[in-house]
């Protein structure tokens, strides 16, 4: 029964802080048009900036240079404005390309920093990351700092999926929609689709900067190992089994892929060859039920039902 | 005399070398403000590439096309549709994400669409007031009972009719239409007439590209005729019909007499 809630809350937590990422791919990709296959990117970027912001200087065997061992408030806000810092410098170049060529120009951004990261030490000591991210006292109202981490990403989820609701119910969202719908045709009434895309695009990264600071304060470890093009097509196969287009669909898919891995994860195992086995069945299993969900898409069909109600 | 609102001065383009317009000296011609002006040739003659380089969808090779003699030859497309221009393309255009009264409404100048506005919520007082003004314009084109439908269920005529709702509601100062009778069933093509009638003695400006000459040269009062991406000929319909360099161009030399 323990172990039962114990999944629960790992699924709630890593569930919503990854829900936030799918929402954000949602908005530049249901809605923008934009396909981003550098997702990580903007992850790690912020859990890099909350890291670099509220370490202290460095000392003893450490090789980065920075550490400016403010609070972690401080560091929280800093990885979503680095988050959109470099969504800036990577959108402004690309974001005039279509489709499949923006696709392989954010992947290679990603790679780029993945590269950067642990080649250029001075950032975050390369591959041995940095350890012992600081992060709040999570101990208040006397609740396990488990249960308050899951509710801190659950409510950024929840701020996210309002923020990103509340914009596209508003005529800016009708003309990001009608951008995607037809550019000449938008072009034609006026709307400046460069920059409108480019708003989208840099508005979306914010949050997933915010969880990239949050998933750094969970771990508390950064290092470029957990940042790798893994954890972009993870979100992009969670909005596809989500269904496209609803903030609700991106919710479920994320939850219910994070809850499957959970699931396969806690069983336990008596041998080294059985839990080797497992990890492989993993794989595969996952794939089958891609290919299942593809075909039947329950998921969006749920979802929209909850929005025609 | 009227003052010109739309200026083509010299404009030639050529793709990969090939000249679709201007020819050697550029096409050139005028649309002095209020004129409800037809652009006519036979296939191929570059009317629709024309339209292309006024709206800014091409940029000429040479020359430059003036909009209330503001040169149009650096200007986005975007940002000559907020100069005051509209136009519709040949194949209609729509956004199907969007229901008919979304359509309309997301061709106004919206200051709600600003991230500020988004910020603090303003836009809500003026969706009202944009959602009649869309109600209006599609009540005009004949659309007003399908204003929650959705794109798809649209017919070709009806898709063109939303259209010129989609610019109607911007008030350009002057309208480019791209073959508006194409695919339209005549009860549609006379009500579409009446409108251009109505939208012209309103003093609007009119730009019209046709197939169907019948039509044109009952509403147009002047006319322009392109053969070859050149101007051929131009002058009020009268003229037109009895212009024999026209009748060759459209039937073929024997037929000039």
């Amino acid at each position: 029964m323990n172990t039962i809630s114990q999944i629960a809350l790992t699924v709630v937590m890593f569930g919503s802080l990854f829900s936030v990422l799918t929402l954000s791919l949602n908005l530049q990709y249901a809605r923008g048009g934009m396909i981003n296959f550098g997702t990580v990117a903007y992850f790690a970027t912020g859990a890099y900036a909350y890291a670099i912001v509220t370490q202290e200087p460095p000392h003893g065997l450490d090789q980065y240079l920075v550490g400016l061992d403010m609070p972690w408030w401080a560091g929280f806000i800093a990885a979503g404005l680095a988050a959109m810092a470099f969504a800036i410098l990577t959108g402004w170049p690309t974001l005039r390309l279509r489709g499949e060529y923006l696709a392989l120009t954010t992947f290679a951004f990603a790679e780029m920093l993945n590269s950067l990261l642990v080649n250029e030490r001075g950032i975050g000591n390369g591959t041995v990351g940095l350890a012992n991210v600081e992060r709040p006292d999570a101990n208040i109202l006397g609740l396990s700092e488990n249960v308050v981490y899951a509710l801190a990403a659950f409510l950024l989820m929840l701020a996210t999926a309002y923020a990103f609701r509340r914009l596209l119910a508003s005529p800016y969202g009708r003309a990001v929609d009608a951008i995607r719908d037809d550019e000449v045709a938008a072009q034609a009434i006026g709307k400046n689709i460069a920059r409108l895309r480019f708003q989208v695009f840099v508005i979306s990264s914010m949050p997933i900067g915010f969880a990239g600071a949050l998933y750094a304060m969970i771990t508390t470890l950064v290092n470029p190992e957990l940042f790798t093009a893994e954890v972009t097509f993870f979100v992009w196969i969670a909005l596809v089994l989500g269904g496209e287009r609803t903030i609700l669909g991106a919710i479920i898919g994320t939850m219910a892929l994070v809850g499957f891995q959970e699931a396969i994860r806690a069983i336990p195992f008596e041998s080294v060859r059985a839990a080797e086995i497992a990890a492989s069945a993993e794989d595969i299993v996952t794939g089958i039920l891609f290919i299942v969900i593809l075909r039947w898409q329950p998921f969006s069909a749920l979802a929209r039902r909850r929005q025609a109600a | 005399m009227t003052r010109d609102l739309l200026i083509v001065d010299k404009v030639r383009k050529s793709f990969g070398g090939l000249i679709a317009v201007g020819g050697d000296a550029g096409l050139s011609f005028s649309v002095p403000e209020g004129t409800f002006l037809g652009l006519i040739g036979p296939n191929g003659a570059g009317k629709s590439t024309t339209f292309n380089l006024i709206s800014g969808v091409l940029k000429p090779t040479s020359g430059a096309v003036l909009l209330d003699g503001r040169d149009l030859s650096k200007a986005r497309a975007s940002d000559i549709a907020s100069y005051g221009l509209g136009r519709t393309f040949q194949t209609p255009r729509a956004f199907p994400s969007l229901t008919v009264l979304e359509n309309v409404m997301v061709g106004a100048d919206n200051q709600g669409e600003t991230l500020f506005s988004v910020l603090r919520g303003g836009w809500r007082s003026r969706e009202t007031a944009l959602r009649d003004k869309a109600g209006e314009v599609l009540e005009r084109v004949g659309l007003s009972d399908r204003i929650d439908d959705v794109v798809a269920n649209l017919s070709g005529g009806e898709l063109r009719m939303l259209e010129v709702a989609r610019q109607l509601v911007r008030d350009p100062r002057i309208l480019l239409l791209d073959e508006p009778t194409a695919g339209v069933d005549p009860s549609l093509q006379a009500k579409l007439s009446r409108i251009l009638v109505d939208l012209h003695s309103e003093g609007r400006t009119l730009v019209v590209v046709e197939h169907n000459l019948h039509f044109l040269l009952q509403i147009a009062d002047s006319i322009v005729v392109l053969q070859n991406g050149q101007l051929l000929s131009r002058g009020t319909p009268s003229e037109i019909k009895s212009d024999e360099k026209v009748i060759a161009a459209y039937l073929g030399a024997d037929h000039a007499a």
